[in-house]
């Protein structure tokens, strides 16, 4: 017994000595090998313009917001706030927020797919980020419709309980995703590991295909997505919301708020005068493009003028 | 009489509203007056644009509220936006006459002055002569160095750690009743009264462009500054959060005068000017009575064999000396332990007795 804990205590002291041996060494020699090295590179004057034309093609969603190392600590004092840093970016972000590794539909589409309609892709895109593509991008038949949707996890994809409880809103690191029955009349979710090994194989073997290859695949991983997607007053209403919301964990002062008339106001605001056309694409509008309500003046007709702020009292 | 016989009872409960207006809370009235917040609350708010630039339109609202434009209303800065929805939002223009009363000159807030000091200054984008600089899309806007500023409150009569005294407070709470006013009031003054940003966070700011190799080459800068300075006693201590070690603009601002009026070394207004150097070290904060020439060591000296040889092999040298010691050290040590983890293995095949 005593031989094996002296063993064990040599063990442990090689861990040791290896640490402080790479310790020293990156601390050393491999400073120097490094700044060789960064002082080996050509450093040469290039125009701004030329300089910034060639990094535009590189900025995704990945490398900027979910996966970027470029980091900041804010040293307050009090809070040490650390976020990721955006070039450019005046307000602060605040909180990390993992890829979502489950989705099949991200390595093509991104995690900024709609970019069609320019008024309202901010939105769609905001919805994408806790709201599986699935979830409005497949109109399920009334036969196959189970009305039951759950929470997964971005980074794991496991369905876990849902995070809507006490967390702000939109910052949750799950997405609701639809579940269907399987020919055995089991319950399962859409996006199954078939599927997904599918749209995985299609992307690794996407080069060596024939054009004819790429459609029929193509076709294949789209069968279930329906042509026109769920509109926006499908959950933003109080009569009967697609998604069961209060099963997915929202507090009642949530759904109040998502089917509030002040959300489903805009909605109608925006579908109504700004985006005529967005869920019949390639139809002309049929209604005249009229004003949009100035909510904003609305709003400052109908508060009481605010008070100025007042300066401090002199001691 | 008059008022209750015109209108009856709802003279009354008009004044009576009015009041209850009049008193109502500043926080009440948010920043969010125009309720921005419903859509832009949520981080996924997001889009590509037309250039292919990513916008994130997520305003963190708890951080902006408590930072010093928490109570300036979106649309002070937002100007362009005066209904909902709106059409994609022009970049900010940080000048403009906002949202605030200056309390001494009573007139609305603006930064026009700080855009005046920075004309005036190296970072500015046209030169002496009034002729725009080479590569002055270079030159730093607000954004460059500054995101939503945030307060870093300081306690004197909390010793221990930073942040709100709560005993200072409880002296404002005498004469004072309005906690938000109070808390906001005591953040402000405190912030000012010392760094507004730990000295790792203004090098870090300063080296984004001073350490980019790109732009220092096109400026023809004779260092990457931020690296340098990490490479010094006081970089270092900043690195370990040192709040007393100068950062890069205890050196370059010129004492008194705002952040924003740095100016090139030819500049005799310049504290890095030949003639004023002397005075940056020896002031009463940091080395009282440091002669001139303390000063005009190579401060922003870099690791590198041309242009400072004397640095570099003596640096050089005593990294070789302490890896070429310490390494062999942690090998025998290593091989000791194995020795005595097996002591009886051997490479050598032991001849049989």
């Amino acid at each position: 017994m005593k031989c094996f804990f002296t063993k064990l205590y040599i063990l442990a002291f090689m861990g040791l000595v290896v640490f402080f041996g790479v310790l020293i060494w990156n601390l050393t020699f491999a400073h120097l090998i490094h700044e060789y090295h960064a002082r080996k590179g050509d450093v040469s004057i290039q125009h701004e313009g030329e300089a910034g034309k060639k990094e535009k093609g590189k900025q995704t969603f990945d490398t900027m917001i979910l996966e970027s190392e470029d980091r900041v600590k804010h040293y307050l004092g009090y809070r040490v706030l650390e976020e990721q840093r955006i070039e450019g970016h005046f307000h602060h972000i605040g909180f990390d927020i993992g890829p979502d590794n489950r989705s099949y539909c991200r390595s093509c589409h991104g995690d900024m797919p709609h970019d069609k309609v320019k008024d309202v892709r901010a939105f769609l895109n905001m919805h994408a980020f806790f709201v599986a593509c699935q979830t409005c991008h497949v109109k399920l038949e009334e036969k196959d419709k189970t009305n039951v949707y759950k929470w997964y996890d971005r980074k794991t994809g496991d369905i876990v309980d849902s995070p809507v409880n006490g967390a702000a809103p939109g910052t949750y690191q799950a997405k609701i995703i639809p579940f269907v029955r399987d020919e055995n009349g089991k319950l399962v979710r859409i996006d199954s590991e078939e599927k997904i090994q599918f749209a995985l194989d299609y992307k690794n073997n996407e080069k060596v295909l024939s054009e004819g290859q790429k459609s029929k695949a193509k076709k294949l991983i789209h069968k279930i997505i329906s042509k026109t997607p769920v509109t926006c007053e499908a959950c933003h209403t109080k009569n009967k919301p697609l998604l069961p919301l209060a099963e997915l964990g929202y507090p009642q002062t949530r759904i109040d708020s998502i089917t509030s008339t002040e959300v489903v106001g805009m909605i109608r605001n925006y579908t109504e005068f700004h985006m005529p056309k967005m869920l019949s694409p390639g139809e002309k509008p049929a209604l005249p493009q009229l004003q949009p309500e100035p909510l904003l003046k609305q709003q400052s007709e109908l508060q009481p003028k605010q008070q100025p702020e007042l300066p401090p009292k002199q001691h | 009489m008059r008022l209750k016989s015109r209108f009856g009872p709802f003279g009354y409960i008009g004044i009576f509203v009015l009041l209850t207006i009049y008193f109502m809370p500043a926080r009440v009235f948010g920043a969010d007056a125009g309720n921005c917040l419903v859509c832009h609350k949520y981080p996924g708010l997001s889009r590509v644009d037309e250039n292919g630039e990513m916008r994130l339109l997520f305003v963190n609202e708890e951080i902006h509220n408590k930072g010093v434009h928490g109570k300036v209303k979106c649309e002070g800065c937002h100007t362009d936006i005066t209904k909902i929805p709106h059409e994609p939002a022009k970049p900010v223009d940080c000048l403009v006459l906002c949202h605030i009363i200056e309390p001494t000159s009573e007139q609305k807030f603006s930064h026009k002055s700080v855009a005046t000091s920075l004309e005036d200054s190296v970072h500015s984008k046209k030169g002496k002569d009034g002729k725009e600089k080479p590569f002055s899309e270079d030159m730093p806007t607000c954004k460059d160095c500054h995101d939503d500023p945030l307060f870093r409150p300081l306690a004197f009569v909390k010793k221990v750690r930073p942040g709100v005294a709560e005993d200072a407070l409880g002296r404002c709470r005498v004469c004072h009743t309005q906690e938000e006013f109070i808390t906001r009031f005591y953040n402000h003054i405190t912030t000012r009264l010392h760094k507004s940003r730990s000295p790792l966070n203004i090098a870090e700011s300063c080296a984004r462009c001073h350490d980019d190799p790109e732009l220092v080459a096109r400026h023809n800068l004779s260092t990457s500054a931020g690296g340098s300075y990490g490479q010094t006693f006081h970089g270092k201590a900043a690195n370990l959060l040192d709040e007393s070690v100068p950062d890069c603009l205890d050196c370059h601002v010129p004492k008194g005068k705002s952040v924003h009026q740095m100016y090139e070394n030819k500049d005799p207004r310049a504290t890095t000017h030949k003639d004023n150097r002397g005075k940056i070290c020896n002031s009463v904060d940091c080395h009282p009575g440091a002669s001139a020439d303390f000063a005009n060591y190579k401060v922003h000296a870099e690791f590198d064999k041309k242009s400072n040889p004397v640095i570099y092999w003596f640096t050089t040298f005593f990294i070789v000396l302490t890896g070429g010691t310490l390494l062999p050290l942690m090998a025998i040590l290593f091989l000791d332990l194995l020795r005595r983890l097996f002591p009886n293995a051997s490479f050598s095949r032991r001849k049989e007795k």
